[in-house]
């Protein structure tokens, strides 16, 4: 192998951490931080979670229970979508300099 | 409960398909690497429904159906507990793992590690997962198969065991992936229907149906509001680290991201797999609501006391008599059923490998090792696990179990799940710390367990618990990251440099998975 190509893997691979930090560390934040909420509601403060909405047959707690576990799918899905999307070409790429 | 026909018919159905499965995949397994993989090429949304069934047991269907049944809200705190860990799962495990490993997590966290130390160490977090969620999958299986069928509990104990040695022994990973994918997508129509069966009754009016629940459960209004299930801050977040990273420690689900080709395939699985369990999370909150308003004041399902019979596990089972008759009472008592010898099935088979793959091969064989030995090893450990579990499963008849799955998950979070993080990601990691601080975690979630309100006052009738918390996640973590970074960074051996030295390389290699074909058969 080249010091060219040594040089580009180098390079790819720095992009390739800088592009993988920017995707994971937001969405680990959006993963704890809601879920670490939703348990301290209830350890600290439950009757917020008890207040009734609309015409009072369904709780604070229970719509945002149902919201958390969409919203957990959907910061596997965003992960999927962007590691897909933009880490991937940083991959092949670096697969294809690897073999040159 | 008599006699259900269409139960009994259903379960031949589903035994014979599994063992025909299990006939074509042995012909299929006779390679180390088709036996713990599957030979490597299950799809990502196979694999998807092969790990939700991993992940969905009967316990869990029946349990926290159950559970909003008795409690309501404090239902969908389980759930959601559950949920949490996939998200991490995917970000910081599944790729690195698929880019590292071969047959068992331990080939990860040994990657750049000493084979013995780490192996050993790996191996007895697995067994102890392994083996606790397996007697506690025993015992529910031979107290509702007893219910369901009529059988004797040890008899319901044995046939579990026996059709689970079957299918792992001939089959191995393959027959077990199909079976689970068969029993995920059972579970998933039979709990889908019942739940659409209870909301036709209410024209799906979401506020109807609710309502309906509120006012018939004694607790009224409060079913929507957090109950005492978490009444404390600490119990709050030690039960919440266990949940959100124990099921990345479960060595039974990790196992599943080697049956991909790659690291693509790994992460297209646990999307599916998050999917999947959501739904199945919000079918049982439904279930579970379902049966306040249509099983709990119907004296068919009630004993005298006025409880349901069988217990408040058994909510869903009513439920489908409730609105499906005998024809869908027989389907769900079938898919329970295969639900416990799937799930019995991936444990046994993750227990084998950490006995044939982790112990064996690496540890213990030395120079007489050949991959034929370790495939005989792995079947010898597979029939081995099951007699283990019949044995295990008849002994802790009667007796509470309920705390096994919650220790098998403080381990999972103390034990396999820091040793492997910190293996991936960190750099300074030594063998030295690996194994003082993930033995501390292992002793410490046992002990923790032991001497708390769930072991020494429920199980061992002492008045006051020593550890006054039910949950030992908090500790034991916090010991096990102390330990593991304290006596890393003081490790100044020559193994310690050279261990640290391999980091880059395997960072590489994990975050890109070059390298990763070379491997596959080295």
């Amino acid at each position: 192998m080249s010091i060219a190509s040594i040089k580009k893997i180098k390079k790819l691979f720095s992009d390739l951490q800088k592009a993988r930090r920017e995707i994971v560390l937001p969405l680990i934040t959006l993963t704890v931080a809601p879920y670490f909420g939703f348990i301290g509601v209830i350890a600290f403060n439950p009757n917020l979670f008890s207040k009734l909405v609309g015409s009072g047959s369904l709780s604070i707690g229970i719509i945002l229970g149902f919201i958390l576990i969409l919203h957990i799918f959907l910061v596997t899905l965003t992960y999927s979508y962007l590691a897909n999307k933009k880490l991937e070409p940083i991959i092949r790429k670096l697969i294809k300099t690897q073999s040159m | 409960m008599g006699l259900n026909i269409t139960a009994i018919l259903m379960f031949v159905l589903f035994v014979s398909i599994t063992i025909y499965i299990t006939y074509w995949a042995a012909k299929k397994t006779q390679t180390a690497k088709s036996f713990y993989t599957a030979g490597g090429d299950i799809t990502g949304f196979q694999n998807g429904l092969a790990i939700s069934g991993d992940f969905m047991s009967a316990a869990s269907f029946l349990g926290i159906s159950g559970l909003v049944y008795l409690t309501g809200f404090d239902g969908l705190i389980y759930s959601i507990g559950f949920l949490i860990g996939w998200p991490i799962i995917l970000l910081l495990i599944a790729e690195p793992l698929r880019n590292l490993g071969k047959y068992s997590f331990a080939d990860v966290a040994s990657f750049r590690l000493q084979q013995k130390p780490i192996r050993l160490l790996a191996a007895c977090g697995s067994l102890c997962t392994v083996i606790l969620y397996l007697i506690a999958q025993m015992v529910g299986a031979g107290k509702l198969i007893e219910l369901l069928f009529g059988l004797p509990y040890y008899c319901a104990v044995m046939i579990v065991g026996a059709l689970m040695i079957l299918y792992v022994t001939f089959g191995g990973m393959l027959a077990t992936t199909w079976v689970q994918i068969i029993k995920a997508i059972l579970l998933l129509s039979g709990a889908t229907l019942i739940a659409v069966l209870v909301l036709i009754q209410f024209s799906f009016n979401v506020n109807d149906f609710f309502k309906a629940a509120i006012n018939i459960h004694p607790k009224g209004v409060n079913i929507l509001a957090p109950g005492g299930l978490i009444s404390d801050p600490i119990s709050a977040i030690s039960l919440g680290l266990a949940l959100m990273f124990g099921t990345a420690g479960l060595p039974h689900i990790l196992m599943r991201f080697f049956t991909v080709k790659d690291a693509v395939e790994a992460r297209k699985s646990v999307v599916y797999a998050t999917g999947f369990i959501g739904y199945f999370y919000i079918l049982t909150f439904i279930i579970g609501f379902g049966a306040i308003i249509l099983v709990s004041k119907n004296t068919q399902y009630l004993n005298e006391l006025g409880q349901l019979i069988g217990n408040n596990n058994m909510a869903a089972i009513h439920l489908a008599h409730a609105v499906g008759g005998d024809l869908l009472l027989g389907f769900i008592s079938a898919v329970a059923f295969a639900t416990i010898l799937a799930v019995v099935s991936g444990l046994t088979l993750a227990g084998a490998s950490a006995i044939s793959h982790d112990l064996y091969a690496n540890v213990f064989s030395g120079a007489t090792f050949s991959e034929k030995k370790e495939m005989q090893v792995s079947k010898i450990a597979t029939v081995f696990l099951g007699l283990l579990a019949i044995l295990l499963g008849i002994t802790f008849e009667g007796q509470n179990v309920a705390f096994m799955v919650g220790l098998a998950f403080a381990i999972a979070a103390s034990t396999n799940f820091p040793i492997l993080l910190l293996s991936i990601y960190w750099k300074k990691l030594t063998t030295r710390g690996a194994v003082i601080g993930g033995s501390a975690g292992l002793i410490s979630a046992i002990f923790l367990v032991v001497l708390g309100p769930v072991v020494w006052v429920d199980v061992f009738n002492y008045e006051e618990a020593i550890f006054p918390y039910k949950y030992p996640a908090l500790f034991s973590m916090t010991l096990t990251f102390m330990g593991i970074w304290f006596f890393s960074v003081t490790d100044k051996s020559k193994y310690a440099h050279l261990e640290q030295a391999k980091f880059d390389a395997q960072f590489f290699r994990s975050q890109t998975g070059i390298g990763i074909d070379k491997s596959l058969n080295h």
